[in-house]
């Protein structure tokens, strides 16, 4: 689809001295996003990434005819290539993990609301609680390679797609040997390493509330990925909507946060997890995060105000030195 | 003698001031306005605008089959203002100017970027 390269640094990493420096790197548009991609050491490897995240849209993605994930969804059964099997039951596990906040079958409910085409429109209520019959994880039987759904479900991995790509290509890097590489997924950060010269990658995080940037965290051999409400959106009378839907309701998560990021080990974690805590809210996110240890994040409220994790404080800067940042901290 | 010595301090006092007030003018201007907004079309580079040097607000059309983009430029920052695309999300990307995420047009493959800026790279 939307899949045009540009490969720039060839001659770079041939030129001789000094090349070190220069990652191979590469800008495409995939999986309904801009992909940056910078591979310090490495031109094949970069190559095989791109490969890997074209595989991966090819199998899941829910629009083109030809992918696995559409048969499945158009036929109610199917069975998956090991690339999407595994982001199948790495989505399902998150799931359950979330209690259902973070729900791969709430596709239809996105349709509806033109989040899919850009065709916006606030759908009825009744419509909504139509849909809503059809949004159950639980409902979706996985075994092995074949997946089957009840009648009328649809599923779609663009939640965590992006996560699980990143976090693929980096074990794909560390396997080769690469030990400084940085992969931006369409906002979905995933590091190799540090930088060639051994400091942290600097990550700016978006300022939900406006045009710059809210900090500055320190990454290092780990994803960082943000879900905001200020991405997709569209107003009607004077209210707005956006893209994340709470699959309890059907409609635009409204649970008093703006934006969250999350950094942790896993991209598809992350990615996950960024969707479900903002479904959350603040005080249900802060008891899942007490609750577990494979993950820090940062959270901004509505009205504006950051709180970031413990394990996290030390290696988030605010932009504006001033603004408070709350600490959220296991007792 | 003296006279003479006098003024020569006098000359090289001025020429070292005039100096430090170019490179400070200089270092100013490159770091407020500090970047250059790339725009690229389908991962080409179509134009470079150095920011720091737009004195009067701007409007342009960017057009391809896909559909147009205009783009406003003002003195450190650079926006989409309309698009015909269907979702607009680079129009409500709002005004590019600090080290954020780029301004992507993804219906019309259009991607405006600033210079790093002292991040290496942005999520959100």
């Amino acid at each position: 689809m939307r899949r045009v390269i540009l490969c720039l640094a060839a001659a770079l990493l041939l030129g001789g001295c000094g090349a070190k420096q220069q990652p191979a790197s590469a800008q495409i548009f995939a999986m309904d996003t801009y992909m940056e991609l910078q591979v310090y050491g490495s031109e094949e490897l970069l190559t095989q990434v791109e490969e890997l995240i074209y595989s991966l849209e090819k199998a899941v993605s829910v629009t083109d005819e030809q992918s696995e994930l559409y048969a499945v969804n158009r036929d109610g059964a199917g069975e998956l290539g090991e690339l999407a099997a595994g982001l199948l039951t790495s989505a399902l596990d998150m799931c359950r993990r979330t209690g259902g906040a973070l729900d791969i079958s709430v596709y239809p409910v996105v349709r509806a609301w033109g989040f899919t085409t850009g065709d916006y429109r606030v759908p009825e209520r009744e419509e909504l609680d139509a849909l809503l019959e059809l949004v159950d994880y639980t409902a979706v039987d996985f075994d092995d390679a074949c997946v089957t759904l009840a009648e009328g479900m649809e599923i779609d991995l663009g939640s965590v797609a992006k996560g699980y790509a990143g976090e693929k290509a980096a074990e794909l890097l560390r396997s080769g040997g690469v030990e400084s590489a940085l992969l931006n997924l369409g906002g979905n950060v995933q590091a190799v390493g540090s930088k060639p010269d051994g400091s942290a990658w600097r990550v700016a995080v978006k300022d939900p509330s406006g045009s710059g940037y809210l900090g500055v965290i320190e990454l290092s051999d780990q994803a960082a990925v943000t879900s905001g409400g200020y991405e997709r959106y569209f107003e009607q009378d004077g209210k707005t909507y956006w893209h994340i839907i709470d699959p309890a309701t059907g409609c635009p998560a409204e649970s008093g946060l703006i934006s969250v990021t999350v950094v942790g080990d896993s991209g598809l974690t992350c990615d996950a997890l960024s969707t479900a805590l903002f479904v959350m809210g603040l005080d249900a996110a802060a008891e899942f995060w007490a609750a577990n240890d494979d993950f820090e994040a940062v959270l901004v409220s509505e009205s504006g105000e950051i709180y970031v994790t413990e394990g996290l404080s030390e290696r988030f800067t605010p932009a504006d030195e001033s603004a408070e940042v709350t600490v959220i901290a296991r007792d | 003698m003296r006279v003479i010595k006098t003024r020569t301090w006098i000359i090289i006092t001025a020429s070292a001031l005039a100096v430090c007030a170019v490179l400070a003018a200089w270092l100013t201007l490159r770091g407020a306005g500090g970047t250059v907004a790339n725009i690229y079309r389908d991962g080409e580079l179509i134009m470079s605008i150095d920011l720091a040097l737009v004195t009067q607000p701007q409007t342009f059309t960017l057009s391809d089959e896909s559909g147009t983009n205009t783009i406003t430029v003002e003195r450190g920052r650079i926006c989409v203002s309309e698009a015909d695309c269907p979702d607009q999300v680079c129009v409500r990307a709002g005004w590019l100017s600090g080290s954020a995420s780029p301004i992507v047009c993804l219906p019309h493959r259009l991607v405006i970027q600033l210079g790093s800026g002292g991040a290496d790279t942005a999520t959100g």
